[in-house]
């Protein structure tokens, strides 16, 4: 953690060089806005006690106080009239060494079976190699800001001292939920691979298929089998509970998804259900876990589970609208592969309500690409994407409400995280991919 | 005998229950002491806790209900009456729960410490349950794994309602299984049967990714043996004696019963999969060769013959080979040190047994010699 102190300092260093030390010191400074930067730097005569302050403090403390510094730096800028969404630090940002922390727990925790020269659970390690869009670390970032959002006031005097270690082992507690949780959601997704002998026998290589087919329900055992180690190691039931039911719910989901009846596939309720079951009970047990493992009330841990469960909602309904519109505002820029796998989403249910024979259009099925024609057709003329949007701003607006709910701090680190993941509701919102 | 019988009023349902076990037994020993084989009066062991078995698959059933009708239909499906299978595990662990009981005194009848050891009988039950989802999430799995057509006499689940479905429905009772396991308020527990399911994972996977040199490994064997059979009975035996407070010491014990029961088990299994029902090579199943899988008979015929490991790495695709090796196996003493092995670890679980603290208690006692005459069926079992 010491090298956020090293960092500042190199960056008032630097700063205090004119002009040329500027574009180095933005360079290192993890903000995108270029304006940002030269504000920051504008504002480095300030900090100057907070810098001596680090050095009474201590290496931890220092850290603490140099994110603070940042963000003071920050909120420095954005009383000078910029843009606040600009100037909000990245919630993804503010985790970011404790990712990388996490990430190679888990990779080495996977390498270590290797030894076992099963070069098949490489397809498991991959997951977590893959830099990009999976590699958000969506869930093990909210799950962190949540643990943060839900310190403790700890009084500095006991920097060092009994509090202070217990408060370090409650945090590693709180990583391994979202260790935990990256290997549920992976092994669910090895899980939903596995073909049917149907589906293996179209395939060209079939034998890849069927390979392939092992591999998948081997390298998911692997990482349920890692998880239950692990959840045993917390040695709270509760909590092994509550992500056991997430396991359940995620299977469950799954075979709602692919042994959806006629009349279900018209349900508004059996979507959103699923939805549930599929994306947000993961993210809102492990909400709930992080609460429980530090200790909070029944009342708290409810809320950081209607966080959870709100925001993992409001993910799935932009993701749904993503599908048919894709980066673009118009319809049918999107992949489109919800409507290619027969998977009837809000939008298009929110559409068969307005247009009753759109129904039937759907209960053809999708195979014949002219029938999505139609149904496209349909859904432009309808306020389906619109009242998907509208739901989805439902659910962050009750997720930003739970976190305003939470019991009053004072503390500078848990009002950046509850910041952040207040932020981090709007990002879902607005994303466009 | 008389007086047992009248004392059933005294004590009430349970304690007459346990009061006409007592009887049978006695009325067994008596007939022992006429002069009849031991073995055959001696009471079967599935017997003693078939009540209990009813029960515990009665519950087993409501705890695998899922709420969507194709993952229920999975989940249950060898819950269902006539596909429980023989019901070894259940069977084991309520024997060892009655093999550890603590002497509660006859005063205390219908107080707070029968109350209490009902509890704890209830949450030992719940073992035997979980240890059973376990399983069956682990032979769903595998079924899948193998291209299993039939599983228990009936055809397996992959076959019938697709693959996808099967390692759903494995899931889930893991899952079930995990949130029972929680309920006991136990983390001691969690941990062991987590373990077991570590252990059942990493067991398949050096199953199915044996490399060449793993193949001719005794050593490799077991340890791949230990892990897919002996870990879920010896870790469910010792979280039974966890639960009821027994020290370290005897929780080991029960540990070291299951952990030998199973190994003697499966390689039984093994020869029996060259042997069948008859005592001559060859007319077993055979079912390990054709898969590929070298067990115990033939590793230990490899080291007799090293030729025959030339013939082993050819694979057995060609059923020619495969007679090859059966004459290879028939010539050594493959099957012979096999059974030796396993009558070694039938004794150091009956030692273990042996080894637990001193009951006068009637049930205890009954109990404790079931789970030694179990051993010995393991052993002389031919199918």
């Amino acid at each position: 953690m010491s090298w956020r102190w090293a960092l500042a300092r190199r960056v008032a260093k630097l700063a205090a060089t004119d002009g040329g030390g500027g574009a180095q010191a933005q360079r290192l400074l993890p903000t995108s806005s270029a304006a940002a930067g030269t504000g920051l730097l504008g504002r480095l005569h300030m900090p100057l006690a907070s810098q001596i302050r680090s050095k009474v403090v201590g290496c931890r403390g220092a850290a603490l106080v140099s994110s603070r510094w940042l963000h003071d730096a920050q909120y420095q800028v954005r009383q000078d009239g910029a843009s606040r969404a600009q100037e909000q630090q990245d919630p993804f940002e503010l985790v970011a060494d404790e990712l990388s922390l996490l990430a190679n727990r888990l990779r080495s925790m996977v390498a270590a079976e290797l030894h076992l020269q099963v070069p098949k659970l490489a397809s498991a390690a991959e997951y977590f190699f893959k830099v990009g869009a999976e590699g958000k670390r969506f869930r093990p970032t909210v799950l962190l800001l949540m643990a943060s959002a839900l310190k403790f006031p700890l009084s500095e005097s006991t920097e060092g001292g009994v509090l202070s270690i217990l408060a370090d082992k409650l945090r590693t507690r709180q990583q391994n939920i979202a260790e935990i949780t990256e290997m549920i959601h992976v092994a669910s997704l090895l899980h939903d691979d596995v073909l049917d002998d149907a589906d293996t026998r179209r395939g060209v290589s079939s034998l890849n298929l069927i390979m392939g087919n092992k591999l998948s329900v081997l390298a998911g055992d692997f990482l349920l089998s890692r998880a239950c180690v692990a959840l045993a190691a917390l040695g709270n039931t509760e909590v092994v509970s509550l992500m056991a039911t997430a396991v359940e719910h995620l299977v469950t989901g799954e075979t709602m998804q692919i042994s959806t009846s006629r009349e279900q596939r018209r349900s508004m309720e059996y979507y959103l259900q699923k939805t549930y079951y599929k994306t947000a009970s993961l993210i809102s047990n492990s909400c709930k876990a992080v609460a429980i493992l530090a200790g909070h009330t029944a009342e708290v841990s409810m809320l950081a589970y209607e966080y959870g469960r709100n925001l993992g909602l409001a993910f799935q309904l932009i993701d749904d609208v993503l599908d048919f519109t894709g980066t673009s505002a118009s319809l049918g820029k999107g992949s489109l592969s919800d409507i290619r796998h027969g998977i009837i989403t809000a939008p298009m249910l929110y559409a068969i309500e307005e247009f009753p024979q759109l129904q039937e259009v759907v209960d053809r099925g999708f195979d014949n690409p002219a029938n999505i024609e139609i149904a496209l057709d349909y859904l432009r003329k309808s306020r389906g994407i619109e009242r998907t949007k509208e739901l989805a701003r439902e659910h962050a607006d009750r997720a930003v409400k739970a976190i305003e709910s939470l019991p009053d701090s004072d503390d500078e680190d848990v009002l950046t995280s509850r910041r952040a993941l207040i932020d981090i509701t709007e990002r879902v919102i607005t994303r466009t991919k």
